[in-house]
């Protein structure tokens, strides 16, 4: 079996989820879960109210799945998957935040991503920069062994 | 609710972050003391958790009672987690996963008061 605190993910490369991506993997961890608590509950009792926001939430849920996941395999392929999961990240956080500043309208309940992440202490917005700079520091070297 | 136990359980969590930031600064791992205050802090959570069961169960229902349930799971099982995370890390970055867990469980007890009294 993989040793869970290696310092190497599978197929070379350093892995995602050692050393302060191990703090990283718990904070997309619990994202990930009260995300989708907010989503499937927001989903289940009141779609109809507003449909927008609640398809938001549950895709907001879903990237910070992906991205746990990936960040916990730290493969070759989850290293590219955790790459598009972050940034998508990143660009939703941005677009809803300013969305739901420009046409609070549409936005009568609140996201992860509402006012950039303000009702979570801004962790949403700070965390796919934290991701990206991660996955990029991380980086496995092409035709250099791995470095732990 | 039980106001006061979850003070106290607040209190504790905010403790427990501390502490484990103090060893993540000083390049320490996790230590007894800390995995102690951890498991007496989840006795209490449980507590509470059983607590708010046996009073949904009798009626005395908070205005959300979905949402006050996602919580209550949510918080039982939160810590536990960082705390299995947390050690398999031989380094300071166990006791950070220790402190993201200990924050988070107070701001959910907070929460979990909030939702409780509507």
């Amino acid at each position: 079996m993989r040793r869970v605190d290696g310092t190497t993910g599978r197929r070379g490369g350093p892995a995602l989820s050692s050393g302060p991506g191990r703090i990283l993997v718990a904070v997309y961890a619990v994202f990930a879960l009260s995300a989708s608590f907010r989503a499937g509950f927001q989903l289940v009792t009141d779609f109809s109210s507003a449909p927008l926001p609640y398809v938001l939430s549950a895709f907001a849920a879903a990237v910070y799945v992906v991205a746990t996941v990936a960040l916990v395999r730290s493969s070759e392929r989850s290293r590219r998957v955790a790459l598009v999961a972050v940034t998508v990240e990143l660009v939703g956080v941005l677009a809803v935040g300013t969305l739901s500043q420009v046409d609070a309208a549409d936005f009568p309940e609140a996201t992860v991503w509402s006012g950039f992440g303000s009702g979570y202490g801004f962790v949403p917005l700070v965390l796919p920069v934290l991701g990206l700079w991660w996955l990029h520091s991380r980086r496995p070297r092409r035709g250099r062994p791995p470095v732990g | 609710m039980l106001t006061p136990l979850a003070v106290a359980l607040g209190a504790a969590s905010l403790v427990l972050a501390v502490w484990s930031l103090v060893g993540a600064v000083r390049a320490a791992r996790p230590s007894g003391g800390q995995l102690l205050l951890a498991a007496a802090l989840e006795v209490g959570l449980l507590v509470q958790g059983v607590v708010a069961v046996v009073l949904v169960v009798t009626g005395t229902r908070p205005l959300s009672t979905a949402t006050f349930v996602g919580y209550l799971l949510t918080i039982v099982l939160l810590l536990p987690a960082g705390v299995f995370w947390g050690l398999a890390d031989r380094s300071r970055w166990g006791n950070g996963v220790l402190a993201v867990a200990a924050v988070t469980t107070a701001v959910l007890v907070l929460r979990l008061e909030q939702v409780w009294n509507g």
